[in-house]
């Protein structure tokens, strides 16, 4: 679903590059947690998936297409199959739960009617079935981060990419978070999550892939943590 | 495409910039209406000169018994001289119609506007017979005047154009220079405009972001912003066509025409057709304005 093939990023401005000669493949359906210290490349990683950044040599391939290919009309088509939660949660504080979810679909020129049947079924997938009026400030941190959750997963992706999403929640909420993603993780799409959670990390026993100074130092099925910060 | 959504970020957008709004707006109103003005100037132009041409005619003086230079060789134009000069005149390919002037119907052209003491002293002798000639095509006067300048009996050729010709000139100018400041206002409202999109779209940076992430197509992302700068170049736009109108309506239709009747004034249907065109430079400058900026902000 997501594989790199020999991808090294340097960006202008840094010495080191970010990504360095970065092989790995993740399988359609998997779960993978990506580890490591900041600025080991996890945030880059998830970038250069979305096709936000382009590498500076090497091959990948996202949900069957060659990105180095893919001309850039066609990108927002790739970013539609890939769904993606952040720290910030990125909600839009002047819309209710419901329209932000909504947003989502608008944007991609869903049909109304079509809106009015998904945006409610993602919400009671996600727990928040009845708050959909609230506006965000309204709500918990691990609320908005579910709407998040429900704004990426909305449109159905193949791939949810996950950037720190426990990262500004207590670990009772963020346990929370992780068996949604799970729930999410076991209607086939295939989950990317960069993470220092350790707890996290070591209760959930998924692929753990760790990356320092944006080389890939272990990849481990069912692995934990792995270090210590 | 979601109408709804469109309109009501264009709205948002409009509001949220309000004084830059209103700065795109003055901006473009007074480089439309300048641009108008020079359009008018130059339709002025036209219609003065397509007065005159019908009237432009070319006047072969001939000599008389009093003449001197020229090609009177001495005395009074012979019948074959004037004959030959006919001739020549009527066979040339540029020549429309000759009329022929004689003496006394000078002098009753010369004495009948004025109750002039000099009519008193001078009589039909004095005057020159002379052919009235009208061109088929009035700028090719040259090779007509050259055809008869150097006959025998010809004292003078006379072409008006010489007389409007600083007329022309001087309204070449006014247009050139009104286009030129048009120009410069075109380059500061589209400088303005782009300055104004991207304050539009760093303040909306959240939604587009967001947009963008969900796989919105760059053209729903940036239509509104497009659409914004649209509408703010079209109000810029109809308010420097008022301007335009105003200028004619006071300063042609009021003040000129009535004053000085000597020639064809622009009139409020030539305004009317260059509306559409104004309308069209205005929105067109904006849009495109703001297309471009958008693909440096808003890039993929």
């Amino acid at each position: 679903m997501i594989r790199f093939d020999n991808v090294t990023k340097v960006y202008p401005t840094q010495s080191g590059p970010a990504l360095d000669s970065l092989t790995m493949e993740v399988e359609r359906g998997e779960f993978v947690f990506l580890v490591g210290p900041s600025g080991s490349g996890k945030s880059t990683f998830l970038r250069l998936v979305l096709k936000e950044e382009r590498p500076t040599s090497g091959r990948i391939r996202v949900a069957g297409k060659d990105l180095h290919r893919l001309s850039n009309w066609k990108v927002p088509h790739l970013r539609r199959r890939i769904g993606t939660v952040f720290q910030d949660f990125r909600l839009l504080p002047n819309k209710t739960v419901f329209e932000n979810v909504a947003f989502a679909l608008q944007v991609i020129g869903k049909s109304r009617r079509q809106i009015q049947r998904d945006v409610p079924a993602v919400l009671d997938l996600v727990g928040l079935d009845g708050k959909q009026d609230r506006m965000p400030d309204q709500l918990s941190g691990g609320e908005q981060q579910r709407v998040a959750v429900a704004r990426a997963f909305v449109n159905r992706p193949l791939i949810l990419l996950a950037d720190e999403p426990t990262g500004n929640l207590d670990p009772a909420t963020s346990v929370g978070i992780m068996k949604l993603l799970d729930r999410i993780n076991r209607t086939g799409t295939t989950v990317a999550m960069a993470t220092h959670d350790q707890s996290i990390v070591d209760q959930m026993r998924k692929r753990v892939i760790q990356l320092e100074h944006g080389k890939l130092v272990r990849d481990q099925s069912r692995g934990v943590y792995g270090y210590t910060r | 495409m979601r109408f709804q959504y469109v309109l009501s970020e264009i709205a948002t957008g409009l509001r949220r910039n309000l004084t830059m709004t209103v700065a795109v707006i003055i901006t473009v109103s007074i480089s439309i209406a300048l641009f108008g003005t020079g359009l008018l100037i130059r339709a002025q132009s036209e219609a003065t000169k397509g007065y005159w041409y019908d009237k432009v005619e070319i006047s072969v003086f001939m000599c008389n018994e009093y003449s001197r230079g020229g090609n009177c060789g001495g005395g009074e134009v012979t019948d074959s001289e004037r004959e030959r000069i006919q001739a020549t005149l009527e066979d040339h390919r540029e020549v429309a119609e000759v009329f022929y002037e004689s003496q006394e119907e000078a002098y009753e052209r010369f004495t009948e506007p004025l109750d002039d003491p000099v009519a008193d002293v001078i009589n039909p002798d004095h005057l020159q017979e002379a052919f009235r000639v009208a061109l088929v095509d009035p700028d090719e006067y040259d090779g007509v005047v050259s055809a008869v300048a150097g006959l025998p009996g010809v004292q003078n050729v006379h072409d008006q154009r010489e007389v409007l010709g600083p007329l022309f000139r001087l309204l070449d100018w006014f247009q050139v220079g009104a286009i030129v400041i048009a120009v410069i206002q075109v380059v500061a409202a589209t400088l303005l405009i782009a300055n104004t999109i991207r304050l539009a779209a760093f303040s909306r940076r959240r939604e587009t972001g967001i947009m963008r992430l969900v796989g919105a197509s760059n053209f729903y992302i940036q239509l509104p912003f497009i659409l914004e700068a649209a509408i703010a170049g079209l109000i810029g736009s109809i308010l420097g066509c008022a301007a335009v109108f105003a200028l004619q309506e006071v300063a042609v239709s009021r003040l000129l025409a009535p004053n000085f009747t000597f020639t064809e004034w622009v009139s409020q249907s030539d305004v009317w057709m260059m509306v559409p065109w104004l309308l069209l430079t205005g929105v067109i400058i904006s849009a495109f304005a703001s297309f471009l900026t958008l693909r440096r902000y808003l890039r993929v």
